[in-house]
């Protein structure tokens, strides 16, 4: 009698069709690519798992988050404290509690405790930021990342202050960060047509409508929320285990206005926005790193000023966000279909 | 017997009284009109009852039970579905899932699935765009769509702020005959504000009137229409001071 809801109907391709445009890149990368260009594959796949991860939260309830490089960072330093070993721990990281100090965990089960650190961390504090609306969520967002990043920068016999947290094992290759990424994007999608993301989405479109239907928007929100920031930590561990070294200002402003950039320039609300976004900015980013480093035109080099980088994106966002408010995808997801049928209306009809 | 029973509410939004002191009862199975002019108060009232703005005075009971001061969803979980004014349909997702979003919150799937088919049933136009977006079915059909959203909750009360506004005229008879057919075919109990008197009498009940936030008239929509009183009362003249 039921029939598969449509939304699931249409949008099965979506998951699939983004893995294998990540899988694409990483596959010729890996073939015909440099050294340098693999480390930029990473890179970006550990954006994905990001972005997709603050998407999952963003993207449903329309709140934009400053905070969420925060849950990163805490996924980050967890990796770090249970995959250094034990030696080096013992001279730099004192702090910790014993059993941190005496033991080495393998990669898999380390990378899982490190991402449910922060899940926990938003499960507690959630249900305080999620009674907010609008803008004031999102400052008690950017409020969070601050208070992150000024505990994780002095506590410094747990997480070696403003210096930088050496040794942990740099595990992180290509196909491990493809297959967070890939993870990522399933566990988004498996969010976005679950009821709670359905709700969420009712919610973010019209509120009062939505808890006239009987839904529990402060609930949803902390659903999402805490998805969001597992998600996130795994980009933590990820890139803890990309590096080796880890410092907690890698988790803060820039780091935030890069993913935030991705996010916006992909468009805020579509899934494949979140990844299309990550692509298209890293690959303006690999562009502008070869011109930092200088292009041969004829005799001469030409090099741009370093740290140019920041405001080509920022450009990039203004072009965008003058051309295509909705960013790259609009509110659309890409998906497998012969017809074209929008899914999803920007404009109210006329009456 | 008694489903809604409201007394002596009033609301406040700052120093503004809102609404004063109103009191109404609704039976099941019965309808009532809230009319009045603009900023009589009669979305603040429904507002209310829902759980959307507190209340600062009075007292709302749902079958029975104290509602005063629950969460909306809470209320609309125990059967006060609430129609908002200006037709706040979902416009990013699809009619479907517009629908299965006022069912999805009951957690019975089995339930919910039957309930849709009759909604499609009695909303044909429905079934036919369910993968559409919502945003892009015309005003009627968003009215019509809320409705059945409204339905899919398996409400014991429908309670629905201005159905006619900014709808064609036409537009708005075909969902009144709507709203009539579905009181017929599932004896709903109706709550509807309008800000015209006109509706009431056309489509019988009771009807009540609101006007700076006070309850003004209350009684049989046709018998108060034909005696001239909504008229002297929406208007605010006295008796005395009635223009010849």
């Amino acid at each position: 009698m039921t029939r598969a809801p449509s939304i699931m109907a249409k949008t099965v391709s979506t998951p699939l069709i983004l893995i294998a445009i990540l899988a694409a890149i990483a596959i010729a990368v890996d073939a015909f690519g440099s050294g340098p260009l693999a480390r930029t594959v990473i890179e970006m796949l550990i954006r994905v798992v990001l972005v997709v991860g603050i998407w999952i939260f963003v993207g449903n309830s329309g709140i934009i988050s400053f905070g969420h490089v925060g849950f990163m960072c805490l996924g980050a330093y967890a990796a770090a404290w249970l995959t250094i070993p034990p030696m080096l721990k013992q001279i730099s990281l004192r702090g910790l509690p014993e059993f941190l100090l005496e033991n080495q965990f393998p990669f898999w089960p380390s990378a899982l405790a490190a991402s449910l650190l922060p899940a926990v961390f938003a499960l507690i504090l959630g249900p305080v930021l999620m009674r907010l609306a609008g803008i004031a969520a999102s400052i008690a967002t950017f409020a969070m990342l601050a208070v992150i990043n000024t505990v994780y920068s002095n506590w410094s016999t747990v997480t070696g202050g403003t210096s930088s947290v050496i040794g942990i094992p740099t595990v992180t290759d290509v196909w491990i960060a493809l297959g967070m990424a890939s993870g990522a994007i399933v566990i988004a999608w498996l969010y976005a047509i679950s009821r709670s993301g359905l709700a969420l989405r009712a919610a973010r479109d019209e509120a009062i409508a939505a808890q006239a239907s009987g839904v529990n928007i402060e609930r949803e929100r902390l659903i999402a929320f805490v998805l969001s920031a597992f998600v996130c930590g795994a980009a933590g561990v990820l890139y803890a285990h990309f590096l080796g070294i880890i410092t907690p200002d890698a988790f803060f402003l820039t780091a935030t206005f890069v993913a935030l950039s991705m996010l916006v320039v992909g468009g805020i609300n579509s899934l494949s926005g979140a990844v299309i976004g990550v692509v298209f900015i890293s690959v303006i980013i690999q562009l502008l790193r070869w011109m930092e480093r200088g292009v041969q035109v004829g005799e001469t080099t030409v090099a741009i000023p370093s740290g140019a980088q920041e405001i080509a994106i920022g450009l990039v966002m203004i072009v965008i966000l003058i051309f295509r408010p909705a960013g790259l995808l609009g509110n659309r997801e890409i998906v497998w279909t012969s017809r074209r049928e929008p899914r999803v209306a920007r404009t109210q009809p006329a009456e | 017997m008694t489903l809604l029973a409201v007394e002596g509410l009033s609301v406040r939004y700052g120093q503004l009284t809102a609404l004063r002191d109103a009191s109404l009862m609704l039976d099941e199975g019965e309808t009532l009109f809230v009319t009045g002019p603009n900023g009589a108060g009669k979305s603040t009232l429904m507002k209310a009852i829902a759980g959307v703005v507190r209340p600062a005075a009075g007292c709302i009971r749902l079958g029975g039970r104290d509602i005063t001061g629950e969460a909306p969803e809470t209320i609309a979980r125990l059967g006060f579905s609430m129609v908002p004014e200006g037709r706040q349909v979902f416009g990013e997702l699809t009619v479907d899932e517009n629908l299965r979003l006022g069912a999805g919150m009951r957690g019975d799937r089995a339930g919910a699935a039957r309930d849709l088919e009759s909604v499609f049933e009695s909303f044909p136009m429905l079934k036919e765009r369910r993968d559409g977006a919502a945003g892009l079915l015309s005003g009627g059909q968003q009215q019509m769509l809320v409705i059945a959203r409204a339905l899919m909750t398996r409400p014991r009360l429908v309670a629905i702020d201005e159905p006619s506004l900014g709808l064609a005229p036409l537009v708005i008879d075909q969902v009144y005959e709507l709203l009539l057919r579905l009181r017929a075919e599932r004896r709903l109990t109706l709550l509807v504000v309008e800000q015209s008197s006109t509706r009431a009498t056309m489509t019988g009940g009771r009807m009540m009137l609101l006007r700076s936030g006070r309850v003004v008239l209350e009684g049989d929509a046709r018998e108060l229409n034909a005696s001239g009183a909504v008229e002297r009362a929406y208007f605010g003249y006295s008796d005395a001071e009635e223009p010849a």
